[in-house]
């Protein structure tokens, strides 16, 4: 049993090197959004000739300015797009993590007894604690990640186009990942690791 | 192509060159004696001219990025004197004076700034020039009486044009077709800073009704020296005695002498575009500028970048 838990901690181990990817793409994607939506936000004063003031006798500025911003936004919400892809990698990664955490348990030679699987032996965890903390965490970065993408999707949608306060709300809901509390997932690692804090 | 200097020059043998370029690959065959010795010169001058040309537009990128932060703080201190006389200064309020030494304070720094600004943009006008400088001196002349010193940048005999026959100088290239590229490139620097000249001017008479100092009209001097900087861009218009008019590359110059509108109350929305296209670039394509100096550099074995 011992044993068992020793490679369940693997996985954790394993799951915390994805979370901490999952922070640097998450300072990536702030970056990222507020480069777009202040792109974005810009485009409107942009598009009114009245706003260039000396600038106006240039034939064709307009055009070129609105040309330069929106080529540089399609590179940013490409590379969005890049990051979201990531984020989904990581997810899938939790997945599989999850799949092979099961497995580990049950598709052995003797699967557990429930009472097996509930038994602890001192401050060690026990395996249903095991199992259920990888299927948080799974379940947990997966809804984020589906937020994110809605939220991401939203900044490129054109009807209706967001409003400056809109920015604001989405930044505010990427930056707070309302889905993942820290506290939860830092529980969680503290009894799957809570013989080693001693 | 299209180049500012359209005015001070007139548009000479630029098709005579071409021609002679055409003609290049095909007599090369034999190179002479002298062109044995002319090509290993010839390719030094090359290398060391489009490093230099790489440098400089480093120095373009560092000075050009200043220089928005400087507009950038001159505005954002303008726009907050202009807010100063609503603004709610809670306990403050009480303090003798206080909304007009803030003023004062918000003056003093966007004299700073403009001070600022101005120094970027004299080093985007030395960036350009130096540019040009080296994009002409691309051809390699041969040099006679001293045994040493065999060749040389000035041309010394009606006869020879410095690029050796129009031979390959690495590859496939002739000296013209170089020369080509790079004018191509500072063409775009050239442009961008003459669109930056007049952001500059816009910037520079941003203020408040009460210091009505700067009143600057196109034809004025930014700093003092600049007309001769800028002639020797090609970049100021003898014909009309003022720099000539800042345009978007590919399009059609703007017909009507260039006037700047000095002092009027600059709508917020107004700075913004202003500080917006001084961010772009838009005179410079960054993709073509990386790809000529990655095709050159490939072209004579070296990595410029």
């Amino acid at each position: 049993m011992e044993m068992l838990v020793k490679k369940y901690q693997q996985k954790y181990s394993k799951v915390r090197e994805e979370m901490d990817r999952w922070d640097e793409l998450q300072s990536r994607l702030l970056r990222q959004f507020r480069n777009a939506s202040s792109i974005i936000e810009r485009l409107e004063v942009l598009q009114d000739l009245q706003n260039y003031g000396a600038l106006k006798s240039i034939v064709g500025i307009r055009e070129a300015i609105l040309g330069k911003q929106m080529s540089s936004l399609e590179v940013i919400l490409q590379s969005l797009k890049d990051t979201m892809q990531e984020f989904n990698g990581i997810v899938m990664s939790f997945e599989k993590i999850l799949r092979d955490g099961k497995h580990l348990a049950n598709g052995a030679s003797r699967p557990l007894t429930e009472n097996q699987k509930q038994q602890r032996v001192g401050i060690q965890p026990s395996i249903a604690d095991c199992m259920d903390g990888l299927e948080f965490i799974y379940k947990r970065h997966h809804a984020e990640y589906h937020l994110k993408l809605s939220t991401v999707s939203s900044l490129m949608s054109k009807k209706p186009p967001p409003s400056a306060s809109d920015f604001g709300a989405l930044q505010q809901l990427l930056t707070d990942q309302p889905n993942i509390a820290k506290e939860e997932v830092q529980s969680i690692f503290d009894i799957i690791f809570a013989g080693e804090l001693c | 192509m299209q180049t500012p200097n359209a005015c001070t020059q007139s548009s000479e043998s630029e098709e005579a060159k071409l021609l002679r370029n055409l003609n290049l690959n095909l007599n090369s065959s034999s190179p002479s004696p002298s062109s044995r010795l002319w090509r290993p010169a010839a390719q030094r001058n090359l290398r060391n001219q489009w490093m230099k040309l790489v440098s400089h537009k480093q120095k373009w990128v560092s000075a050009s990025s200043s220089g928005r932060s400087h507009a950038t703080s001159l505005v954002n201190a303008h726009l907050s004197e202009r807010y100063v006389p609503s603004m709610d200064l809670g306990v403050l309020k009480d303090m003798p004076n206080i909304r007009q030494k803030t003023c004062m304070k918000l003056a003093q720094q966007q004299e700073l700034y403009r001070n600022d600004l101005l120094a970027s943009y004299k080093d985007m006008v030395g960036v350009v020039s130096h540019m040009v400088n080296d994009s002409r001196s691309m051809r390699c002349y041969m040099k006679a009486g001293s045994p040493l010193i065999k060749f040389s940048s000035y041309s010394e005999d009606k006869n020879d044009l410095g690029d050796g026959g129009c031979i390959p100088v690495f590859t496939f290239w002739s000296i013209p077709y170089h020369e080509k590229l790079a004018e191509e490139l500072v063409q775009m620097f050239a442009s961008e800073l003459i669109l930056k000249r007049l952001l500059v001017l816009e910037f520079l008479s941003v203020s408040c009704e009460e210091q009505q100092i700067y009143t600057l009209s196109w034809s004025d001097e930014i700093y003092s020296g600049e007309y001769e900087d800028l002639i020797s861009c090609s970049l100021y218009c003898e014909k009309t005695c003022q720099p000539i008019p800042p345009q978007i590359n590919g399009r059609e110059k703007s017909e009507s002498p260039f006037t700047v509108q000095s002092n009027i109350w600059k709508d917020e929305k107004v700075l913004q575009v202003y500080l917006t296209t001084w961010f772009v670039e838009v005179n410079i394509d960054t993709h073509r500028v990386e790809d000529i100096f990655s095709i050159v550099g490939e072209e004579m074995h070296v990595t410029l970048s």
